[in-house]
């Protein structure tokens, strides 16, 4: 049994226009994926893809008008989506934790970090307060903040950025979870903090064996620290498979504009394949999302593309993937 | 900055502002054509007798000459004379200023007391069946005329139920009031344990306050609202609620973090309410500060009307003082400055 389990999740935003005429987002459109114990699963994307939204559903983080419609998630043999409310805020941030981007302002700010830390332990231990701070020194020492006793005195405001990310990956830490989301660990930090940070998740995910997801748009840090990869265009993932394979072997017409489109293959010569618009949610094309921007598109691409298995573990949402015009291109 | 010298710096900083005040006030009197004289003089003086009057109150000086010698005894405190009471205007404020703050106290206290509950459920709840109902009668709230307000319920609550004592005063006419030490009925009938004098000034407290509370519960309600919607929907709470914490503790968290505006806003609708309190004490006649400054400038008594605007002006910048004391000390990342 894996860890976590995601079969057809489907997510949509529904609301209703000035008409009153109800308008759906179909934001998440079948995600499926599972995860082993101790691995790190990359999810990488353009803005709006449902990184994100694909952490917040697993988490029951949604808030109105996104609602899962469809599909289900298993954490570690747990339903999580017919699971009451009570039960699923023990497994938040406890079982399953999460690092969230901007971490200054996720904060309290009106409670000490020290507070904070021994807070969330507290809660789902249940224990002696004394025990919960005595834990959260510990995890500032672990996480690298330096004088932990005195820090743990400091407001959220007074922290640097890259200190408060390690704030809040201690916090993560608090309750050993078994799952750690880093939802955009490192946006917005120094790029030598961040690969600090990077580099000190990755050593905490090994030291107490935690599975990982990291969610980024910037495909090296997934290349550098993670196991698999997930590409996710328009709500579904296309491309998905060990770092090595996808990476090696890019079958997907979006997983190959994205490599090509790194900073590096750029300057080597390579040019972005892929211009446009990310698809309107509102109105998704018939077939594949991707048809309206890809340039290999034939008349195919208005049918559903099939999930194509290019070996055990690596597969690709596309309907010429392993023979297809695209990747005799891309060689 | 240290705290006493924060206090200092607020505290000097006051000064100029009031001189502003005075300046702006006196200036406004006299080119509005606020002239005691006639109805000092009475309808049969003769020319001589006006002209002796202005000399007497100084009114034949230049107008710069007037506003320097008025200046120069506000700062010695001196604020001038009544006419229509014939006494120092200063000690007339002192008089009515503890009534007047009895009332807001009271009337803004209970207002906060109901509207912000009522604000916080209605936004944990948005567009709830409780959200529904408190947004209409807030509205309600925001549209009723103070003084047809205070005389609805004068007319409901005294001539028809006959549950409150004609409004006519702080206190029963039948009653002696207390000893007075503070100035309130209320409090001093308390401190000297006569209880007839306190039940007395409580049941003609009543409704006046409601009025004032349900003046200022509305926009309060409104402001709580929108404020912790704001939180509510903050990155914070939403963090919060990824850590797993039970709705209690984020309720809580969602609460502290809103209070600072909240409080921010309790103060500012202290001293913007201070024009209808003048409204709810003349339809109550409470004879208060708010009573006295309407019937100065009604009646024409231009010193009485000048101390009652730097009395507002004055109330004003303590009140914002205190909001930023508290705030200070609720608030870790507020500078004193």
């Amino acid at each position: 049994m894996s860890l976590l389990e995601v079969e057809n999740l489907r997510t949509h935003f529904i609301s209703r226009d000035i008409d009153n005429q109800i308008r759906v987002a179909q934001a998440l459109n079948d995600v499926s994926f599972t995860l082993e114990a101790g691995k790190v699963l990359g999810f990488v994307g353009e803005t709006g893809a449902g990184k994100s939204l694909t952490a917040q559903s697993i988490c029951g983080l949604l808030r109105p008008p996104a609602r899962i419609v469809g599909g289900s998630v298993f954490f570690d043999g747990q339903d999580l989506r017919e699971m009451p409310e009570d039960d699923l805020n023990a497994i938040r941030g406890d079982q399953i934790a999460m690092v969230v981007q901007n971490p200054r302002t996720s904060l309290d700010p009106l409670t000490r970090i020290g507070d904070q830390l021994a807070r969330i332990h507290q809660t789902h231990s249940g224990g002696p307060i004394s025990t919960s701070r005595e834990r959260a020194l510990e995890m500032m020492e672990a996480v690298g903040i330096p004088d932990p006793t005195n820090r743990a005195k400091s407001w959220p405001h007074e922290l640097s950025g890259g200190m408060a990310q390690r704030v809040l990956i201690a916090m993560a830490l608090m309750n050993n979870p078994k799952l750690l989301i880093a939802d955009e660990p490192t946006t917005g930090l120094d790029v030598t903090v961040q690969a600090q940070i990077l580099d000190l998740l990755k050593g905490l995910t090994e030291r107490f064996g935690m599975a990982m997801i990291v969610i980024t748009h910037d495909l090296g840090i997934v290349a550098h620290y993670s196991d698999e990869i997930a590409v996710m265009f328009a709500g579904t993932i296309v491309e998905a498979g060990p770092v090595v394979d996808v990476f090696n072997n890019p079958q997907h017409p979006y997983t190959q504009s994205l490599i090509a489109s790194t900073p590096e293959k750029l300057q080597i010569g390579g040019s972005a394949k892929l211009g446009g618009q990310p698809p309107d949610l509102y109105n998704l094309p018939s077939g594949c999302p991707l048809r309206t921007r890809c340039s290999f598109a034939q008349e195919i691409c208005a049918t559903p593309p099939p999930r194509r298995q290019i070996n055990d573990t690596h597969y690709s949402v596309c309907h010429f993937s392993g023979k297809s015009p695209a990747n005799g291109s891309a060689s | 900055m240290s705290f006493s010298r924060f206090l200092l710096r607020r505290t000097l900083m006051v000064i100029p502002l009031l001189l502003g005040v005075v300046f702006i006030t006196f200036m406004l009197i006299r080119v509005g054509g606020l002239d005691p004289v006639g109805q000092l003089a009475g309808p049969t003086a003769t020319q001589d007798e006006f002209d002796m009057i202005r000399e007497e109150l100084g009114l034949d000086k230049p107008l710069w000459q007037q506003f320097l010698i008025y200046t120069g005894n506000v700062l010695q405190g001196d604020l001038g004379e009544s006419w229509l009471s014939n006494r120092p205007v200063l000690d007339d404020m002192l008089e009515r200023a503890v009534i007047s703050l009895e009332l807001l106290v009271w009337g803004i206290g209970l207002g906060a007391l109901i509207g912000i509950p009522v604000g916080l459920r209605a936004a944990f709840r948005p567009n709830g069946k409780f959200d529904q109902t408190t947004r209409v009668l807030s509205l309600l709230g925001f549209s009723i005329p103070t003084y047809w307000l205070g005389l609805v319920m004068i007319f409901v609550f005294f001539y028809l139920l006959d549950w409150a004592p004609p409004a006519i005063g702080r206190i029963s006419l039948m009653i002696f009031p207390p000893e007075t030490v503070t100035g309130s009925y209320l409090i001093d009938g308390l401190i000297a344990a006569d209880w007839e004098a306190a039940w007395s000034a409580t049941t003609h407290l009543i409704l006046p306050v409601v009025c004032l509370a349900i003046i200022s519960a509305a926009p309060i309600i409104k402001q709580t609202r929108a404020i912790a919607l704001e939180v509510l929907s903050s990155e914070t709470v939403r963090y919060a609620r990824a850590c797993g914490l039970p709705e209690r503790t984020v309720r809580k968290l969602v609460f502290r973090n809103s209070a600072v505006p909240i409080i921010t806003f309790v103060g500012t609708e202290l001293t913007g309410l201070v024009g209808t309190m003048s409204l709810i004490e003349y339809v109550f006649a409470w004879g208060g500060l708010g009573q006295y400054g309407l019937n100065a400038i009604v009646r024409g008594d231009f010193t009485a009307v000048q101390g009652y605007v730097l009395a507002l002006a004055l109330f004003s910048v303590v009140v914002f003082l205190i909001v930023d004391i508290i705030v200070h000390l609720i608030e870790p990342r507020s500078e004193l400055n």
